[in-house]
């Protein structure tokens, strides 16, 4: 027991070490740290992000390493946070992502813009914001060196969750995990939302196929008036008061659909062309 | 309230405040923001609304607002607004933006009837006046209704050029409202607040395990016609309690975070909250706390958790003063480890201690045969003290 202890007391050393192995200023020239590495977990991270701590603890955040850099009048402040898997950070990454900004290849995925980066890689989630001078000078070289650099230290996953695949990728505009309640709806735990320029889709997985039979049975019930669809192994369509026309379907142990569009029957289109491509 | 008056009388005597109305009264109770009618009816059951005056603003608020931070899905932001909730709060900060941009979507033409509270956390009148201009844009609207500088926890924090730029806005009608959020340090940043003069709300951090001191702070707030408004009104009391403690099983129980929120509502000085609503669920609960008050097992969920922290926390009630017998400040030291390990402001608390004279830096509690004070509220003076002076000296 001790000595399972031990091992994993080692193992978490580790992994912290790893993700504090990617914080060092000199990675982009002239650049020096400002101050020691600081350490947060669950517990004190309310003492760093102030309310904001809620949207890392609600994607699985595990703990995070914090460095400030300085460089003449200019700061920055890169956070490297260990979320409890690879879909938990790509998760966060997509949450805190600018929408209207192409994602590029960092990582599984991250944005370089003139005085912030972000990326995820494995299940670390890197931000870096500095706070210029001049706000708006353009520092994307300096962000490019320091994102650059860090993911090569970091290990991990680098391909998107496959379930992003999945979704049609015509009119699709954004992508995110939503960490609970999809939809605003709790019976939908955690999953996955595009957003198209009409609608929005969405896939949910259960942990089997009698747990998702068991919450779309609920799902009808909370849709009072549902009627049944063609889509999936099983499914509905109805037309609700903020969803719109929707449709939910299952699949094995996946629960996916469509909501916000005008008729039930568009969406229950739409769900028959998702329920396609999940295997 | 008294600083002397115990947590347990605390929670027994805090006075009810406000009228119940029904939300089809709705459009009338909102004073200024009469156009356009919630559509409650659509949104589900009716449910009873509670309002109050937001200070000199003269906004009326639910006394149940809405923090969108966590929101999953815009559609429970409109629900929200058709129920009747009528005070919205999201920052610049959140999500990097993207939270501002789902308050929009859900309100759309619901905005005018509603009121948003928005946040800049910059560190710069530049970059305030840059975040000003990206949130009128980012929520699709002309004018922001409260605009705080945000998680400023001392007056140094709150420096004049930024307050220059929110009294610019404000005369420019970008803003109709400023303020200052808080996480910590409300007992200094509040009386300054409310002595400064121009700020017309408060966001504090404010939930039923902190002492009286903290009631005093937004008294003086409230007495200087500020709208307070009241956040973390459970989670800021429990996010530290771990899975291992006693309490935790019986604190995150059903119907706990709705006692922790009529907790907060009951207290006149508070003019509305804005705990996170994730989703639907969440939504019908908080609706709960404006129609139904604390009763008395909620009280005991509540005293639970006081319990819980009793050996802890220091009340301030002044009772050890002049008790011990190295004359150590007692009360000042707990406070001062309050800091640190209650509100993880470890700096201050180590800073405050090394303000002590030599002598009483010196001291060792372990080194006394016995201990001279015994604390009323039953704090472990013997052992908090130890810590404080093992962690600071």
């Amino acid at each position: 027991m001790k000595i399972a202890g031990l091992l994993m007391a080692a193992l978490l050393a580790a992994g912290m070490a790893r993700g504090q192995n990617a914080l060092d200023c000199h990675l982009a020239p002239g650049w020096e740290a400002s101050g020691p590495v600081r350490q947060f977990t669950a517990e004190n991270l309310y003492d760093y992000k102030d309310g904001a701590a809620d949207g890392y603890l609600s994607y699985g955040f595990a703990r995070m390493s914090s460095l400030d850099c300085k460089s003449g009048a200019d700061t920055l402040t890169i956070d490297v946070s260990e979320m409890n898997d690879a879909d938990a950070a790509y998760g966060l990454f997509t949450a805190n992502r600018d929408p209207k900004l192409p994602i590029t290849k960092i990582g599984m995925g991250g944005q370089v813009q003139p005085q912030s980066a972000s990326f995820a890689k494995g299940k670390y989630y890197v931000e870096i914001v500095e706070v210029a001078e001049d706000p708006n000078a353009d520092h994307t070289a300096v962000m490019q060196a320091f994102v650059g650099k860090m993911q090569e230290r970091l290990e991990g996953r680098e391909s998107p969750p496959e379930a992003l695949q999945w979704f049609p990728q015509e009119n699709l505009e954004s992508v995110r995990l939503i960490p609970e309640s999809v939809l605003g709806l709790r019976l939908l735990k955690r999953g996955y939302v595009a957003k198209y320029k009409q609608g929005q889709a969405f896939i949910v997985l259960e942990s089997s196929p009698e747990s998702a039979a068991e919450v779309l049975k609920k799902l009808r019930v909370h849709f009072d008036g549902a009627t049944p669809a063609q889509v999936g192994d099983e499914a509905f369509q109805t037309k609700a008061q903020y969803l719109e026309g929707i449709c939910v379907f299952r699949k094995g142990r996946f629960l996916a659909g469509y909501a916000n569009l005008p008729e039930a029957q568009q969406a229950a289109a739409l769900a028959a062309k998702l329920a396609a491509r999940i295997p | 309230m008294s600083s002397n008056t115990s947590r347990r009388e605390f929670l027994s005597t805090g006075l009810s405040a406000g009228l119940a109305i029904p939300v089809l009264g709705a459009a009338s109770a909102m004073g200024q923001q009469t156009s356009g009618k919630p559509d409650a009816k659509a949104a589900g059951s009716p449910v009873k609304l509670d309002y109050r005056t937001l200070g000199r603003t003269g906004l009326k608020v639910t006394t149940v607002g809405m923090g969108c931070m966590i929101t999953s899905d815009p559609s429970v932001i409109t629900r929200a607004a058709d129920l009747g909730i009528n005070y919205f709060d999201t920052a610049r900060g959140y999500q990097h933006g993207n939270n501002e941009r789902m308050v929009a979507a859900a309100l759309g033409a619901r905005r005018k009837n509603v009121i948003i509270s928005t946040k800049s956390h910059a560190g710069n009148k530049e970059e305030l006046q840059q975040h000003l201009e990206t949130s009128l844009r980012e929520l699709n609207t002309d004018y922001i209704d409260i605009w705080y500088l945000h998680g400023r926890n001392s007056p140094d924090e709150v420096p004049d050029d930024q307050i220059e730029v929110q009294q610019k806005a404000k005369h420019q009608g970008k803003v109709r409202f400023t303020g200052v959020s808080t996480h910590n340090g409300q007992q200094q940043l509040l009386p300054w607040m409310a002595h400064k003069g121009v700020f017309d709300v408060v966001l504090t951090g404010y939930n039923f395990t902190m002492d009286a001191s903290m009631d005093e702070a937004i008294e003086a707030a409230a007495k200087a016609d500020m709208g307070v408004v009241a956040m973390k009104v459970m989670a800021g009391g429990l996010h530290r309690l771990k899975p291992s403690d006693p309490a935790y099983k019986k604190l995150t129980q059903e119907g706990a975070m709705l006692a922790a929120l009529k907790w907060v509502i009951k207290k006149p000085n508070i003019a509305t909250t804005i705990p996170s609503i994730t989703d639907m669920d969440q939504l019908d609960e908080n609706l709960k706390a404006m129609s139904t008050p604390l009763s008395t097992g909620e009280e005991k969920i509540l005293t639970a958790h006081l319990d819980a922290i009793r050996p802890l926390y220091c009340r301030m009630c002044g009772q050890c003063d002049g008790a011990c017998q190295k004359g150590l400040p007692v009360a000042d030291v707990l406070r001062f480890l309050t800091y640190a390990d209650g509100y993880g402001q470890f700096a201050l608390g180590r800073e405050r201690f090394l303000e002590l004279s030599a002598e009483h830096k010196s001291v060792r509690c372990g080194d006394c045969a016995t201990c001279t004070v015994m604390c009323p509220h039953g704090v472990q003076v013997v052992s908090r003290m130890a810590r404080a002076q093992e962690l600071f000296a």
